[in-house]
């Protein structure tokens, strides 16, 4: 790989970092990758708002090469709101253009004396004044930058408001709606005084073997165009599942308390296709483009259309059923520059606390807290978007929020980061998926409701149990978190429907490696672990582990009627699965030493080590 | 009327069943839309086997076995298995949502509508799987 731009904001020193190539070999890219640089540095002390905390750009070996769906990349650093491992990944061009600029990533330390941003022009860095910037929401930024810089090419990384107020959940956003929305990468962004980055880059990215490259990536590419799930994202966005994960029971509704909404149907993709889609977008090299993008009568002006869990979190969830309304909340988010799952999912406390009179009208600033509410809705974004009022306490997230109130178990959250808009309790494998994933109740470090849906992956041995099964899935979602972990070295999306052997042939090509698809599945497994002992190293034990209370409570009605996930006894299989610790749920000595983390064991089991 | 799959008799049978079925009545009684399904040849079946229905609020207007694809130039959907994969999800043995999801069964046609509906194609097939009493 090219080096990592490694930047000091309160030096201004640059210096370039050279990847050790044992671990390019052993992590391939991206978040994987990332573990491995910052894995030393990401201590239990380490404040993640802190000038010493790092904040760590990363490109996967295939980013911008029009491999399928490789437009992407990583952030990465310590969580603000969960104090462990985050990872936030992220589409649009601006990836390709750091490729371009000669660098595979950028490796932000310290914390400027004053708002500033980057400009890097191909190998050339500035740090500019961003003092004129502050205040300025996201899509604003990214224009008032690409004039300045004076090049329309330029791409540029922006945080909003709530980045820089440091809203825990803040996120960072390139290309006018891309986001890296979870685990508040941009409030250290914001920390450290950094609003934008822009970048020019004019060089040809680096493929190992460009000719076996190329056709295989536009093979790829014509079989994902063709792909069933491919047409069904194109056609009608992500949201299009709507109606079958609400069949299921698989979409939580009024703060997840109801297994089924009858307007569901107002609130789908299918829906929005038929009535205000005017458009699609895509990421760079991208066949899918799940994008949307969307006219709204009051206005007619042309915007992102909202993704699943936005549709789900400002819709089902706050028993909303007006979907020009979630549009402009979604649109408000981005705006912000915050995530919109934590902010829909903390909202929903709100309403769920004030339902239950736990917090009243004088904790709102006046403002009734009625389910389906727009206004209030949209209150409560500004609020926390410019931590007004109770807004101030809800931008730390649900889990503080919650126990700001006495109430830290109604918060639907594990870990500090709040549970995306996939119930358990319609999809078993979630509650694995939530209790274990290294940076939260995250969806996407395996997204598998796909395979409780029924997507199975034969070559790897991903078979399909009941969506309702419980400990005899453990390890079937072990070995789908290693898959996934593996989209997010490359840095490949999750919706694309590659074969795990066409991965296998796209980096071997890419890099120059040799790799089987159980090098590939080995790989996976290694920075799982590797994610989990960097936790375990700040704190995480196996208590950690947990559903919040409201998902083992069954629901009444629904497709899901009556079921709860048997966590604990999914947990007992998984570990077992894992080959870690029962006691401690840390990984064993001799996992670590079997997946070549000789450093890791030592740091984890000390002394134990020596005596083995 | 169960029967011996691929035959016409099969697919009449089917046709009786949903004309039938009160569950699939309520469940399917908001789908529009008539549907050709090429079962490719493998195993046992030798040549392509082309299968027309007319599904219409929760019956089925008329069936047709082996036609011309001329003589319905406009279906709403357009599916395509191999024999192996119909012959399995029939059984029991394969997943309609697995076999969807993972392109086993080609779709084309308006995707969110299928999306939208996937109780009514799961209950489709359930109708199907009843009259299926012997694949061939």
């Amino acid at each position: 790989m090219q080096p990592i731009l490694k930047i000091n904001l309160t030096t201004g020193k640059t210096e370039e970092y050279r990847i050790p190539e044992r671990w390019e070999k052993d992590f391939l890219g991206g978040a994987s990758l990332a573990a491995r640089i910052l894995y030393s540095g990401l201590t239990k002390e380490l404040d993640p708002l802190s000038a010493e905390a790092p904040l760590l750009f990363l490109m996967g070996p295939m980013t911008g090469t029009s491999g399928p769906t490789t437009g992407r990349f990583v952030i990465c650093g310590k969580g603000p709101a969960t104090g462990l491992w985050a990872e936030s990944n992220i589409g649009g061009f601006w990836g390709p253009e750091l490729r371009a600029a000669g660098y595979d990533g950028l490796w932000i330390t310290g914390k400027a004396s004053e708002p500033v941003y980057l400009w890097l022009n191909g190998s050339r860095l500035e740090v500019r004044s961003a003092a004129h910037l502050w205040g300025q929401d996201t899509y604003t930024t990214q224009d008032k930058v690409k004039e300045e810089v004076g090049d329309k090419s330029t791409r540029v990384c922006v945080i909003g408001e709530a980045g820089e107020k440091q809203v825990l959940y803040a996120s960072i956003m390139c290309d006018h709606g891309r986001m890296a929305g979870r685990t508040g990468m941009g409030a250290v962004m914001g920390s450290k005084n950094l609003k934008a980055i822009a970048v020019r880059g004019r060089n040809e990215i680096p493929v190992f073997n460009l000719v076996a490259y190329k056709i295989l990536r536009s093979e790829s590419n014509r079989r994902l165009k063709d792909d069933n799930e491919a047409k069904i994202i194109r056609e009608v966005g992500t949201g299009g599942v709507a109606n079958y994960a609400e069949y299921l029971g698989a979409m939580p509704v009024k703060y997840y308390s109801r297994g089924s909404f009858e307007k569901i149907d107002d609130v789908s993709g299918s829906k929005m296709a038929e009535t205000i889609l005017v458009g699609r977008s895509a990421c760079q090299g991208c066949v899918i483009a799940c994008g949307r993008v969307v006219k709204l009568p009051q206005d007619m002006t042309k915007r992102k259309g909202p993704e699943h869990e936005t549709m789900v979190g400002f819709g089902a969830n706050l028993l909303n059923d007006d979907l020009e309304a979630i549009v402009d909340l979604g649109d408000l988010c981005d705006h912000y520059g915050m995530d919109t799952i934590s902010t829909s999912n903390t909202i929903g406390l709100a309403f769920h606390l004030y339902e239950r009179g736990i917090i009243t009208e004088k904790d709102t600033g006046g403002i009734a807290l009625k389910w389906g509410d727009v206004n209030a809705i949209e209150q409560l974004v500004r609020m926390i978007g410019s931590r007004d009022g109770l807004g101030d306490i809800m931008a730390q997230g649900a889990r503080r929020f919650g126990a700001y109130f006495n109430a830290e178990e109604e918060a639907v959250q594990v870990n500090g980061l709040e549970v995306a808009y996939h119930d358990p309790r319609g999809v078993s494998g979630m509650a694995l998926s939530y209790a274990t994933s290294p940076r939260g109740a995250c969806h996407n470090q395996s997204d598998y409701f796909f395979v409780d849906w029924g997507h199975t992956q034969e070559k790897i041995g991903i078979e399909y149990l009941s969506r309702h099964g419980q400990a005899e899935k453990a390890a079937n979602v072990a070995k789908h978190q290693d898959w996934r972990t593996m989209f997010n070295s490359m840095v490949m999306c999750i919706f694309a429907n590659v074969e795990p052997d066409e991965q296998v042939k796209l980096i071997n090509a890419a890099c120059g490696l040799d790799w089987s698809l159980e090098d590939l599945m080995k790989s996976g497994e290694r920075a799982w672990n590797l994610k989990r002992a960097i936790n375990n190293r700040m704190g995480l034990t196996r208590a950690n582990d947990k559903l919040p209370k409201a998902l083992l409570e069954p629901f009444s009605d629904g497709g899901s009627a009556g079921f709860v996930p048997d966590i604990q006894g999914m947990l007992s299989a998984y570990y077992q699965a894992r080959g870690w610790d029962v006691e401690t749920g840390k990984p064993s000595r001799e996992k670590l030493l079997e997946l070549g983390l000789e450093d890791v064991a030592q740091d984890l089991w000390g002394e134990d080590l020596a005596l083995g | 009327m169960p029967a011996v799959f691929p035959s016409e008799e099969w697919l009449k049978g089917l046709e009786a069943k949903l004309n039938s079925d009160q569950r699939y009545a309520e469940i399917a009684k908001h789908w529009e839309g008539d549907l050709f399904f090429f079962i490719e040849p493998e195993g046992n079946l030798k040549e392509r086997l082309t299968f027309y229905l007319d599904l219409w609020h929760g019956t089925c207007r008329g069936v047709h076995y082996n036609p011309q694809p001329e003589a319905y130039p406009k279906p709403a959907f357009t599916l395509t298995a191999s024999y192996n994969n119909i012959a399995a999800i029939l059984s029991g043995n394969l997943n309609p949502m697995t076999a969807m999801m993972t392109s086993k069964l080609k779709v084309k046609g308006s995707m969110g509508y299928m999306m939208r509906n996937v109780p009514t194609v799961l209950d489709f097939v359930r109708v199907a799987q009843e009259v299926t009493t012997e694949i061939m």
